[in-house]
């Protein structure tokens, strides 16, 4: 029962309860209720993201196409929750603590996600000069008969993913990780030779000095579940929007390369023992450990595409690095499957990755929409509230 | 490549000379040049059996053995035997082998253009390898023949690693090389190649012509053996990186949304400056460069297009990124639609210089969202000066009747903004377009025009809307002036600034149309009758001849009362209204000639006519204050603001 589909209903719904319902009496009871009804369809969404097998090329856990999922429930997620702020807030609310202070903080914080939209989609076109990159290696490894020359080209290839999928690292420790792990087939006076189609994709957008890291710290800072009284109704609402956020963009980071990750937090303000966040603390735990697991090798990325390619590509360049012709029946075998493997990556990154690029902008301009309705929203309360001369 | 085959019978090459004619070596070049040949000569095969010179392929007619190889590979029908490899195919590729290693041996971005013929035969003979590769592959091979396919392969991909290498090098070192000049390393042969017909094509982007040639002839090679997708990746991962730094050069900063929007507007200015500059230098310089690069090294021009069509979205993404910051705002003031339509005009110019390529779709469409938010952010720009106009509500008279500020302010704005007309017309067709029938349409601008508002211009439209405004504003704040003649010299005095100013700008002018002066020139006129009445009605009635006579004789103490109150009326018109100020100066001069021709003429028939009905001495002197020449000088000392107001008048003058 999640989906986009009963979004426009559900809107539709609390606002036809809405122009029932007189704004004064029964709107806090009504309020409420919209929020239960809000938080369930929250908590099933995340439900249905968490359910996702781990290991299936097709939707995986963190593949592409998940991704993508989790960007349209954040979309659907948006697009509720901000009707009903707009809705249900009035001048006299808006202007009273605690939303006087929680608005402007939403505001500041959809501008630092702004920023981590730029950062991913940056770190998208890496994935695609990756897949670009895979693709050469598929193609020189499927060549038959394999010989020495397609090996070479393979390697070549292979050897220039690892160091893409690497740029966020420091330059340096890039340089040190390469010579160490993959030694390049060194021919005569290619001592010079830069690694192949080496770019610097990451700092292409974002400004130089910049941290996912510490963007995301930014934007953990006073989210908070309300208390007391504060508990239900619209601070509770700006919670939840906050709270999936948040989420949303931390899981972006973790999954795709972004300019400095390194001591990206696992902590995120997720509130136990709540029924709606079950499914959302439950992604929060899986996604956490599993980057505190990667985190320590340095990787490109917990997208499962990456993950799968990395692994794929360290395994054939030592493939590739021992070959000689005509080779062993195991290994040709062995290297066989994962080449296939690595085409079917390839493919999923072909179908996916551009619709991906565009959602994240979709993402961007609708959190830049939104924030201009809400400030739309300040300006006219702050009008009305204004003494007339 | 045959270009470059051709224009090497020209070059003069020492080191083949030493061991072979000058004459050999061209007809090898044109045999190799022509796989169909079918020339052969035994006695020279067997001469140069296994000679491999360091320099040089020298084997042509092991050449020609290879060529006909090829063809019967690509002629044979039946694929399912393995063909039978000629002897030469071995010589052939040491030969190629050892090619090979020189080049690599030299320097980066030198690799290539020491000896044009060298070079010519080893791109001729990695076609042959391709060739090779792609008709062999066809059939089922024995292990023989894989053996030598293998090796075809691996030479094959040593030679394409080294083109990707060069390719690479000298498509940065040229770039770089603009500002140190020549840094490439130039043998004297190279001269030749400076008449070389790409000489002029390249100049532009510094690149030396014999540079690009040679990059073509790599991205030439490496298509051909099938290594497209290296090229591409190779070539767009230089041009990144040279476009980024020509962009730290140029003074682009990336920065983060979050930075940008806790700046001041005067640095946002600057910003927005600066970023326009650096996008028109894209538009105008970068892109065409760009472009034409592409489609010097691609043979294809898909393949140029793709490539070309990849950079400008990589670019233009990244130029996006401020615009987009620039929307976060909001509180969009007046004052920065003029920026704000720079920006407007300056996307739309990418977007055209992107070209509707189909390849660019996603980008054009991007461009396009950003450009509508731009225009509609100028649109509530434009909209708050007519909400300033509704909201100045003041209560207190400008002194004098003068020209109110907010017509200044309103009609110099008006001004400004005619100067971008054509934006302004885009950006609102855009607005109303999108919007549809909402409450942003002028009303009474369809009324007065009927149903004919879709022909008109939209800025138009908006603009006779703000001047309406600005009209039905100025008439409520006449309102406040109490003296009905000051009224009409405030309405007067306001009308007249807009007139003029609209007919001081073309721009202005041909927006606000005939019509409009007609009708602003007619209610001028008005006014100009009403305030002649007001003040003047009652000051002929003085001087009338009607009801001085009584019996047919003239009553003194009637005439005595004409004449005391004709005195006091002007008296007091004098302290008054010389105080009033008429800024235009023409308008002035209308007035008070007006006044003139109707006051002095009565005044001086009356004096005539009467006075001497007054006894000479002293009743003249008590009843006949002023001599016609003295109401003219009077007259003409209206309006000018009387001493209190000489600094105020300066003031404004100033702020004109």
């Amino acid at each position: 029962m999640t989906g986009t589909d009963n979004q426009s209903s559900f809107l539709g719904r609390i606002s036809i309860r809405r122009n029932q319902v007189n704004a004064m009496d029964g709107s806090h009871e009504q309020e409420i209720e919209d929020l239960d009804v809000f938080q369930k369809q929250v908590s099933d969404r995340f439900a249905d993201l968490l359910s996702a097998p781990d290991d299936s090329p097709a939707d995986a856990f963190l593949s592409i196409s998940w991704i993508r999922k989790l960007l349209d429930v954040f979309l659907s997620c948006e697009a509720e929750s901000k009707g009903m702020l707009l809705m249900g807030c009035d001048a006299a609310q808006i202007s009273k603590s605690p939303l006087d202070r929680l608005i402007p903080e939403i505001l500041d914080r959809v501008v630092k996600a702004l920023d981590i939209c730029n950062a991913v989609a940056n770190g998208l076109e890496l994935v695609r000069h990756c897949q670009r990159l895979a693709e050469i290696a598929v193609l020189a490894l499927e060549q038959k008969p394999f010989g020495e020359g397609p090996a070479r080209r393979a390697k070549k290839a292979l050897v220039s993913l690892m160091l893409a999928m690497h740029l966020d690292d420091k330059e340096s420790s890039v340089q040190k990780t390469t010579e160490r792990s993959w030694s390049f087939g060194r021919r005569g006076g290619n001592k010079d030779r830069p690694p192949f189609g080496h770019y610097k994709s990451l700092s292409w957008q974002v400004a130089k000095n910049w941290s996912a890291a510490k963007q995301i710290h930014a934007m953990t800072m006073n989210v908070v579940p309300p208390r007391g009284p504060e508990a239900s109704g619209l601070p509770s609402l700006v919670f939840i929007m906050n709270l999936i956020m948040v989420f949303v963009m931390w899981v972006l980071i973790t999954a795709i390369p972004c300019q400095e990750r390194n001591g990206l937090t696992t902590h995120l303000p997720i509130p136990k023992n709540v029924n709606w966040t079950q499914s959302l603390a439950g992604l929060h735990d899986k996604i956490g450990d599993e980057w505190k697991k990667k985190e320590k090798k340095g990787m490109a990325g917990l997208l499962f595409e990456l993950q799968k390619m990395e692994k794929l590509g360290q395994s054939l360049i030592e493939f590739t690095d021992s070959f000689q012709y005509p080779g062993e029946k195991d290994k040709a075998e062995e290297a066989a499957k994962q080449v296939a493997e690595l085409a079917e990556v390839c493919r999923r990154m072909e179908e996916g990755l551009v619709p991906l690029q565009m959602l994240t902008r979709e993402v961007f301009h609708r959190l830049v929409k939104s924030r201009n309705e809400i400030l739309d929203l300040l300006d006219q309360t702050a009008k009305s509230s204004s003494p007339v001369v | 490549m045959d270009k470059i085959l051709n224009s090497e019978k020209s070059g003069s090459f020492p080191r083949f000379g030493r061991r072979r004619g000058k004459y050999e070596l061209e007809t090898s070049s044109f045999r190799l040049e022509n796989v169909k040949a079918k020339e052969h000569d035994d006695d020279k095969v067997t001469g140069s059996n296994d000679i491999l010179l360091e320099h040089g392929l020298k084997h042509d007619q092991k050449l020609e053995q290879v060529d006909q190889f090829i063809e019967s590979l690509a002629a044979a029908r039946d694929k399912s035997m393995s063909p039978e490899i000629p002897d030469q195919m071995e010589v052939f590729l040491k030969m190629v082998n050892s090619r090979i290693a020189t080049y690599e041996m030299r320097e980066a971005s030198a690799k290539f253009g020491q000896n044009k013929v060298e070079d010519s035969l080893f791109f001729e003979a990695l076609t042959h390898l391709s060739k090779i590769v792609k008709y062999l592959g066809e059939f089922t091979l024995d292990s023989a023949t894989t053996g030598c396919f293998n090796r075809t392969k691996s030479i094959l991909q040593r030679a394409m690693s080294l083109l990707e290498t060069e390719f690479q090098a000298l498509l940065d070192n040229s770039k770089r090389s603009c500002n140190v000049d020549s840094k490439t390393p130039k043998s004297p042969k190279q001269s030749v190649f400076d008449s070389n017909q790409h000489k002029t094509e390249t100049e532009f982007l510094n690149f030396p012509p014999e540079s690009i040639a040679i990059v073509k002839q790599a991205a030439t090679a490496m298509i051909f053996a099938g290594y497209e997708a290296e090229c591409c990746i190779a070539y767009t991962a230089v041009r990144l990186n040279a476009l980024d730094a020509e962009f730290n050069k140029q003074g682009y900063k990336n920065f983060n949304m979050e930075d940008f929007q806790r700046m001041e507007w005067a640095s946002q200015e600057g910003e927005i400056d600066n970023w326009t500059r650096i996008v028109k230098y894209c538009t105008k310089n970068l892109f065409p460069i760009e472009r034409k690069l592409s489609n010097l090294i691609f043979e294809h021009s898909s393949t140029a297009q793709r490539m070309f069509c990849d950079l400008a979205t990589s670019l233009t993404i990244k130029l996006l990124s401020f615009p987009n910051a620039l929307l976060l705002f909001k509180q969009y003031s007046m004052e920065k639609l003029f920026k704000f339509l720079d920006i407007y005009e300056t996307l739309c110019d990418l977007i055209s210089g992107i070209g509707n390529d189909l390849s660019a779709k996603d980008l054009i469409h991007e461009t396009s969202v950003t450009r509508r938010r731009i225009g509609e952010a100028a649109v509530s720009m434009f909209c708050e000066l007519e909400d300033s106009i509704k909201n100045d509500n003041g209560r207190i008279p400008v002194a004098n009747g003068a020209v109110h500020p907010l017509t200044r302010y309103t009609m110099n704005y008006l001004k400004y903004a005619c100067e971008y007309k054509d934006t302004l017309e885009k950006v609102f067709r855009q607005h109303n377009e999108t919007e549809g029938s909402t409450k942003q349409q002028p009303k009474n601008a369809t009324d007065n025009n009927g149903e004919s508002t879709s022909n008109t211009s939209h800025f138009a439209t908006q603009l006779m809307l703000v001047m309406d405004l600005l009209d039905a504003n100025i008439d409520t704040k006449s309102n406040l002036y109490r003296d009905p003649s000051l009224r009409y010299i405030f309405l007067m005095n306001n009308g007249r600034y807009m007139l003029q100013k609209v007919k001081s700008s073309n721009d202005i002018y041909e927006v606000a149309g005939d019509d409009w002066l007609r009708k602003k020139s007619s209610d001028l006129m008005q006014y100009h009758k009403n305030y002649q009445r007001e003040t003047w009605g009652k000051v002929l009635q003085c001087m009338s001849h009607e009801g001085l006579q009584v019996n047919g004789k003239v009553s003194k103490s009637t005439l005595k009362e004409r004449f005391k109150s004709f005195n006091a009326m002007f008296e007091e018109i004098r302290k008054t209204q010389s105080a009033w100020i008429v800024s235009d100066e023409q308008l002035k001069s209308e007035l008070r000639v007006s006044i003139s021709a109707v006051v002095i003429p009565a005044y001086r028939s009356f004096l005539a006519r009467f006075g001497s009905h007054l006894n000479k001495g002293k009743q003249q002197e008590k009843y006949i204050k002023y001599q016609p020449e003295d109401i003219e000088v009077v007259i003409d000392e209206l309006f000018e603001g009387t001493a209190a107001s000489i600094g105020r008048r300066r003031l404004m003058h100033l702020s004109q």
